[in-house]
């Protein structure tokens, strides 16, 4: 079928063979997420084998850089977590003076949304579970549309940044796109987004809200609640706060650094959090090998690593610059057309597939308009906004709506349905994708 | 030494539809951690210990988010310790268990367990039957006394 489909779209061998070859990756990450390295891993080696590609650019695709710079997140985050950072951010969410349920689904939103700005979505929709979990136990209140709420806000806010998810650093890194960009362009429309968000939240689950303020009525707020748990605050905390803080300041400078010492575009951006992991394993010498061996994420990474290398086939080939021309040729090199397939198309896609896997597939096809004299700075921002928003609409959407879902079921034996999940997801995500798309067609800044 | 020489023979186990408060008070009266869980035929299914007991109790994500102080006992884990009256053995045992053979030396044996990161393992025969119980500190026993 896919020969077929190739042959109709005027594909040589190796570009059908670069396209089948990444399907069915896509495919086997849909059906049998547990197996997807292994599909990764042979099918890399079935495009080496057939000579789609050579180990140099296969390794020059596989884009190394991103995989080290996250490498280094990890190690950070393992540090922070260890210190007790998360538990303290959610002690400050118990000590919310005279306690409502508004300001408590405000706080855990903008919670949700700042930390999966500055941290994985993964490692932040963890903690924020657990602290809604042990928050709504004691108030016995039905977490669910807490925690959807949180999922929600989590997915949003990690499209604020370059820092919230895989694909910021991805289209930073292939966009040329700098911590500033996503600062002065993403960072804001994330806040629109977060502030419609939260608003229809506490209209969909207004009655939930009234339950809980019923509830802390009934049971008192603040007092009991303040102590139920605790990180108490110490040197070692503070320590792994200011080498977080200075990583995030290289990082958020890292273009004028660049420019300063006359550094190719992004060096500083990828190599920062390398740098501060490589001083923290030599002040915590003793647990260095347990950062790298347990909050490294090999898994994950080995599994992006053979993604992007896949995805640059794609375009070492020239299947996507075929695709690129058969888009243009439906849409014309209307900017405004091209804006809306690409957020909408990754917005659909996004809900059912892996954002990363999609957002690695669009990037070639993205990267192929740009020899079409198309103006590429919204196309990126749209695909960031759309891999992300995306996220929210089914609950296997993103990893954190997989995640949460998971704890969810094991600590307190409930699912969510798809269709409870799926009204306010999709509300969400269409709301939020429509508000971006306006964003990005009419506003000079994204041009 | 071959384990057979040292371990407890007259082993005391659960069916995997003994209800979990019952095999807990069981494992409390006898001041041991684990039991191995044993079907019908008395082949081994699984071990219920102390830790899956707490891992019920406790919740699954206190592991993954790093350091934090309970300060209080949270309500949940009262509900859960009461839960347990209503749960069976087979719906907390771990499935995946470590065994030795009879003829399993005492170093062997503690490589086991060194490596494996277990306290007890059941020993089982040729025809797959739990014949016999041997704990760490019985290795632990054992291997000193042989070499003093």
């Amino acid at each position: 079928m896919l020969g077929w489909g190739a042959k109709i779209l005027g594909l040589d061998l190796h570009q059908a063979l670069s396209i089948s070859i990444f399907s069915v990756s896509i495919l086997g990450t849909l059906f049998f997420w547990d197996f997807r390295l292994s599909f990764a891993f042979l099918g890399t080696s079935i495009l080496l084998i057939t000579k789609t590609i050579d180990l140099d650019n296969l390794i020059k695709f596989s884009s190394l850089e991103i995989i080290l710079f996250l490498i280094g997140m990890m190690v950070l985050i393992g540090l922070l977590k260890e210190a007790g950072l998360f538990a303290w951010l959610v002690s400050l969410i118990l000590r919310i003076r005279n306690l409502s349920a508004t300001k408590f689904l405000i706080a855990i939103s903008i919670i949700s949304a700042l930390l999966a700005c500055a941290v994985d979505e993964v490692t932040s929709i963890i903690f924020m579970v657990a602290a809604i979990l042990e928050i709504c136990d004691y108030f016995e209140v039905n977490p669910v549309p807490f925690i959807i709420s949180s999922v929600l806000t989590t997915n949003i806010g990690s499209a604020g940044t370059v820092l919230g998810n895989p694909i910021g650093i991805l289209i930073a890194t292939k966009a040329g796109l700098s911590f500033e960009d996503f600062i002065t362009r993403a960072f804001p429309l994330m806040l629109v987004c977060l502030g419609i968000t939260i608003f229809i939240l506490m209209i969909w689950y207004r009655r939930t809200l009234r339950e809980l303020d019923q509830k802390i009525k009934e049971l008192g707020a603040n007092e009991i609640l303040v102590r139920l748990i605790s990180v108490p605050p110490e040197r070692q905390l503070k320590i792994c706060l200011g080498i977080f803080g200075v990583t995030l300041f290289f990082i958020s400078l890292h273009h004028r650094l660049e420019l300063f010492l006359g550094l190719e575009t992004n060096t500083i951006l990828l190599i920062a959090p390398l740098i501060s992991a490589g001083l923290v394993m030599i002040w915590k010498w003793e647990k260095a090998r347990d950062y790298i061996e347990k909050d490294v994420e090999w898994w994950t990474l080995l599994f992006f690593l053979l993604l992007f290398a896949q995805a640059g086939t794609l375009k070492y080939t020239g299947a996507t610059d075929v695709l690129a021309r058969k888009i243009v040729g439906i849409t014309g090199s209307n900017p405004h057309f091209l804006t809306a397939a690409i957020l909408w198309l990754s917005t659909i896609g996004s809900s059912i597939l892996d954002n990363v896997v999609l957002v690695a597939a669009f990037i070639p096809i993205v990267q192929g308009f740009q020899a079409l004299s198309v103006n590429m700075q919204p196309l990126w921002w749209a695909l960031l906004f759309g891999g992300c928003l995306g996220g929210n609409i089914t609950l296997v959407g993103s990893t954190a709506n997989i995640v949460a879902l998971g704890i969810l079921e094991k600590e307190k034996k409930q699912r969510v349905s798809f269709f409870q999940w799926f009204w306010v997801g999709l509300t969400v995500g269409l709301i939020t994708a429509g508000i971006v798309w306006v964003a990005l067609v009419t506003l000079p800044i994204y041009r | 030494m071959k384990v057979k020489e040292m371990m407890t023979k007259e082993v005391t186990s659960v069916s995997p539809d003994t209800n979990a408060q019952e095999a807990l008070d069981l494992l409390l009266e006898m001041q041991i951690s684990g039991l191995p869980v044993t079907d019908e035929k008395n082949k081994l299914v699984g071990m219920f210990t102390e830790k899956e007991a707490l891992s019920a109790i406790l919740p699954s994500y206190v592991e993954k988010v790093g350091r934090f102080r309970y300060e209080e006992n949270p309500k949940a884990v009262r509900q859960k310790v009461l839960a347990l009256r209503n749960m069976k053995v087979k719906e907390l045992m771990r499935c995946s268990v470590v065994t030795v053979d009879e003829d399993t030396t005492l170093c062997e044996v503690a490589r086991i367990m060194l490596t494996q990161k277990v306290r007890r393992t059941p020993v089982l025969n040729k025809a797959k039957d739990v014949v016999g119980i041997v704990a760490r500190g019985d290795v632990v026993k054992a291997l000193f006394a042989e070499y003093k």
